[in-house]
């Protein structure tokens, strides 16, 4: 039955390269792809990596198998893929943090921009800045100013450096052009078990980590950073709306070959990726996570390429202001 | 009753021809899989989990949780067979678990281990049943001062973990912590005796050091004598432990049910203490504390039984909060997630089939862990028979697997073979090992939560005092100073005596 | 000469507390310590790096009032082959592959034991070897390559 899928699937490839291509790339693929997927097993970008990997898979006939290589903020993950063969069967699946580690750590084992190929974007999780839920502040210009009032001692969790909650928390820092007490904690579990606890006052996260915790009414959601509000959080507003002008934040993930990698290869990955993005169940299991899988020209590697740019660009002052490298 | 109903609906959902089914081949995947040295309950259930993706949401998270206390008890039995702890809980049953293998008694450490897993599964199960709610709201009363706290009362009992110096274990401890804060400094991104070795930025992997420090140190020691001895045991006796045995175990795996079901509902990491904590509570209030080290019942049926009952109400957190008390946990809610269910504190009025269905199998699962692994005791003493020079490659090749599947990360194996160096240095110079992996998982809590104190009382250390959790908790932390420390001298005491006569 | 009599594994053992406390203590000098009220990365283990130089000290004294056992023998040939297999897996696992890097991490310990006969070592380690690549591989899937870039053509 495998065969058979594989066989099908090699025959699909030949049939979409119908021209001339190298002998390697007519036949992609034709074995077992590893997707790396920079953090340990059951985060957030681990499931991100799931779903769309199972997916692919059926697209391209070959299973691709998520390997966990967690460690040093995804920078052990992506290093590994830089440096593998670039023939199309070691892939990376990295979230932002592509970008901001290029600021984050002064010593890279790669050069983020020079070492990977591009295949496409696959989701762009929006934030949201939530606090305890005894705060008495109603709306996000009503904790601006409670913030600004009591900048002495409001707290801000967030869940380590190179975080999504750190990364989201100094850009509310800077766009409320107040600093304040951060108080890092080893992961999102932790952090909000105090947040919950009423221990700390504000932190900005992913909606994967606070959705259901705003519908349960345990902490107290005061804007999403995405453009639009979100179907999961309607009562929410946008930052933009709440006032706080250009703040848009969003942990997009993409997915990167090594450097070398022939573009039939990439070209072949990005069509199964949006392939997968359209998938009824990936899209499902992405809304409860509170996010939607990128539109089909955003994965692409072009897209991917510029997003890249763009945000290391963009996260460069902001973590240089912040003053706090990784390394 | 509203509880009955629930729990009703829990077994009749738990309790479905394929969920029992699922739930009895995680019990049997877990334990044959944990059992494995080396590979303890985060490798298995790291290994094991995609298998359950293709499952339904119930059925799927119900073998997760069968995997779970299958890893669980497998890891046991490698602690008590070879040595072998895979998970901090463990490594106490190692303790004493391997002096009774040593004298023969393997078959009866290991009945009581299940014995005792079994008794505090069950009171947990409906602890976690009847309190989940109310619970919740005391452990989210735990700030960093008060876990800052309980640290404290976990380092402070560590000391009882030693049977020879109480300065060597001191040292020890001191030893564990420094080597618990290898890796990133989470406040300020200062890596911090990594050596400029990038792989260790997340610190140093549990399994690699427990491994090092108790296994392979333990494998070194078999080949000082190679000519005296081909097994590991020669003499097998009495596979079941006698009336004597469940007579003195009775009280111990009480009490360690109720400090392992009161730790693990706290989610910072105090599942971790539970079985430390109760070896500290039997060899004190054991009549015949010399024992403790050597082989004793109370040593392997307390801390086993606290140790289940923490892995049981660590569940807690996960089913009412959404959040993770442990990495096992993680996994739980990546596969949840996968599964659709994403984890939050409305996932017991969302979905109640599925809480119910969990807290149901929760004790199935531990049910059928008793049914399976009494017969299995004797197959596990038979590899004992094994010579050992076949049993170390064995060994080798399987931690080998386990400690590179978790990360992928090689370093990891690199520190397997120095602490497999440092841990027979260790035993050549007397130190014993526990106190030293106490040290290693409380180091980064114990800093952590201090300086996340500090911060969050904006530098003001009476804190730890003025919050009254925390002040308790300093309090029978001076308790137990005081308590150790008095029989110590009454026990000098009475070695002066014993050598005058 | 009663004053001679020392226990010599307390003496290298408290050595040791203090040279590693050595070791850590100067390690920590080169963060940054902070203060009491807002400690820096440096201050906790320095604090504890310290603690193990007096503990180390406090063995080493006690080592010169009682007299002690001996090391004993010391597992040369164990260390020789065991402490290696686990490393020698990490250098082959990616290059060589799953299936050769554990075959011969297998054999490699095996050799530990003078009484393994060479034969029986190769038997032991094809056996792990088919054991694992059956449970780990294919029976559970996990993404290790069997055969590496190094022994592919």
């Amino acid at each position: 039955m495998k065969t058979l899928s594989a066989v099908l699937g090699m025959t699909a490839v030949a049939a979409i390269s119908l021209c001339s291509l190298p002998a390697g790339a007519q036949t992609y693929p034709e074995r077992t792809i590893t997707m790396v997927v920079p953090f340990s097993a059951g985060g957030p970008t681990d499931t991100v990596a799931r779903l769309v990997a199972e997916s692919m898979s059926k697209d391209l006939g070959q299973q691709i198998v998520v390997e966990n290589v967690g460690g040093a903020g995804g920078t052990l993950g992506a290093g590994r893929v830089a440096q593998a063969d670039p023939d199309g069967y070691t892939i990376l699946l990295h979230h932002i943090g592509m970008a901001t580690s290029a600021t984050l750590y002064r010593k890279l084992a790669y050069d983020t921009l020079g070492a990977f190929e591009y295949v496409g974007l696959v989701t762009d999780v929006p934030m949201t800045i939530v606090a305890r839920k005894d705060l008495e502040a109603t709306d996000l210009k009503g904790l601006v100013e409670y913030v600004k009032a009591n900048k002495d001692t409001v707290t801000v969790a967030n869940a380590g450096i190179g975080a999504a909650s750190h990364l989201c928390g100094m850009m509310f820092m800077s766009a409320i052009e107040t600093p304040l007490t951060t108080v890092p904690y080893k992961g999102t579990g932790p952090a909000m078990t105090d947040l919950l606890g009423g221990q700390v006052d504000i932190m900005c996260d992913q909606t994967t980590n606070t959705t259901k915790q705003i519908q349960g009414g345990t902490i107290k959601a005061y804007a999403v950073t995405s453009p639009e509000r979100l179907a999961v959080l309607p009562d929410v507003p946008t930052a933009v709306e709440g006032g706080l002008d250009g703040f848009q934040v969003g942990i997009w993930h993409g997915v990167y070959a090594p450097k070398g990698t022939p573009t039939e290869v990439t070209e072949r990955l990005s069509k199964s990726l949006q392939a997968a993005l359209q998938d009824q169940n990936v899209v499902a299991r992405f809304a409860e996570l509170g996010t939607v899988p990128s539109p089909a020209d955003d994965a692409t590697p072009a897209a991917l390429k510029a997003k890249l740019e763009g945000e290391i660009a963009r996260w460069k002052p902001v973590i240089e202001a912040a003053g706090q490298y990784a390394d | 009753m509203e509880l009955f109903s629930n729990l009703a609906l829990g077994f009749a959902t738990a309790a479905s021809p394929e969920n029992l089914l699922f739930c009895l081949i995680g019990v049997l995947l877990g334990t044959l899989i944990g059992v494995l040295p080396g590979i303890g309950a985060t490798a298995t259930i790291a290994m094991l989990l995609p298998i359950t993706f293709q499952l339904e949401p119930v059925s799927s998270l119900i073998m997760l949780a069968g995997i779970y206390y299958g890893a669980q008890y497998g890891g046991s039995t490698t602690a008590i067979l070879i040595n072998m702890p895979g998970e901090s809980s463990s490594a106490v049953t190692a303790i004493d678990g391997y002096q009774m293998a040593r004298k023969g008694r393997a078959g009866a450490a290991l009945s009581i281990a299940a014995l005792g897993s079994f008794f505090a599964g069950t009171v947990s199960t409906f602890l976690v049943a009847l309190f989940a709610i109310p619970l919740t709201a005391i452990a989210l009363k735990f700030g960093a001062a008060e876990y800052f706290s309980l640290m404290i009362v976990g380092l402070v009992s560590s000391v009882a973990l030693a049977h020879g110096s109480v300065v060597k274990a001191l040292a020890m401890v001191a030893l564990g912590l420094l080597l618990g804060l290898v890796g990133t400094d989470i406040y300020t991104g200062t890596p911090r005796f990594t050596l400029g070795i990038r792989e260790y930025a997340d610190g140093l992997n549990f399994v690699a050091v427990a491994v090092g420090v108790f296994g392979i140190a333990e494998i070194l020691r078999n080949l000082e004598g190679e000519k005296t001895r081909s097994v590991l045991v020669h003499k097998v006796s009495g596979l079941w432990p006698t009336r004597e045995d469940f007579r003195r175990m009775a009280a111990p795996v009480l009490r360690g049910t109720a400090i392992g079901s009161a730790l693990g509902i706290l989610p910072g990491g105090g599942a971790i203490l539970a079985a430390f904590a109760s070896y500290t509570v039997e060899k004190r209030v054991s009549d015949k504390p010399e024992e403790f080290g050597h082989g004793a019942i109370a040593g392997v049926a307390g801390p086993e039984s606290a140790n289940n009952a923490g892995a049981q109400t660590s569940f807690i957190p996960l089913l009412t909060l959404g959040i993770p008390a442990n990495p096992v946990m993680a996994l739980m809610v990546g596969a949840m997630i996968i599964q659709g269910i994403v984890p939050g504190p409305n996932v017991a009025s969302e979905q109640p089939a599925l809480f119910w269905g969990i807290i149901a199998s929760m004790w199935i699962g531990n049910l059928m862990l008793v049914v399976l692994n009494l017969p299995l005791i004797g197959l596990w003493v038979k590899l004992l028979t094994i010579p050992y020079y076949v049993l170390f490659p064995i060994i080798m090749a399987f931690c080998s697997i386990g400690v590179y599947s978790v990360n992928s990360n090689v370093y990891d194996l690199y520190a397997v073979a120095f602490f497999g160096f440092a841990g027979y240095l260790l035993v050549k110079l007397r130190c014993e090992p526990a106190p030293l992996l106490l040290g290693f998982v409380l180091g980064p809590l114990l800093e952590e939560n201090l300086r996340r104190a500090m911060i969050l009382s904006r530098g003001d250390p009476t804190t730890f005092i003025t919050r009254p959790i925390s002040a308790t908790l300093l309090l029978i932390a001076l308790a137990v100073l005081v308590v150790v420390f008095l029989p110590s001298v009454r026990a000098k005491r009475e070695e002066v005596f014993q050598e005058e006569d | 000469m009663k004053s001679l009599a020392f226990d010599s594994t307390n003496a290298i053992c408290g050595a040791v507390f203090v040279i590693l406390g050595g070791f850590f203590t100067y390690q920590s000098l080169t963060l940054d310590l902070g203060t009491a009220l807002r400690m820096g990365p440096g201050y906790f283990p320095l604090l504890l790096a310290l603690i193990l130089v007096v503990l180390g000290l406090v063995v080493l004294v006690q080592s010169t009032r009682v007299a002690g056992e001996p090391l004993g023998p010391i597992a040369l040939r164990g260390m020789a082959f065991i402490l290696p297999a686990p490393v020698f897996f990490g250098l082959t696992v990616r290059g060589l592959g799953f299936v050769p890097a554990l075959f011969f991490t297998a054999l490699i310990a095996a050799f530990a034991s003078s009484r393994m006969k060479p034969t029986m070592a190769l038997m032991l380690a094809a056996a792990i070897t088919l054991f694992s690549v059956v449970v780990f591989s294919y029976a559970l899937g996990l993404p290790f390559q069997r055969f590496g870039p190094w022994v592919r053509f």
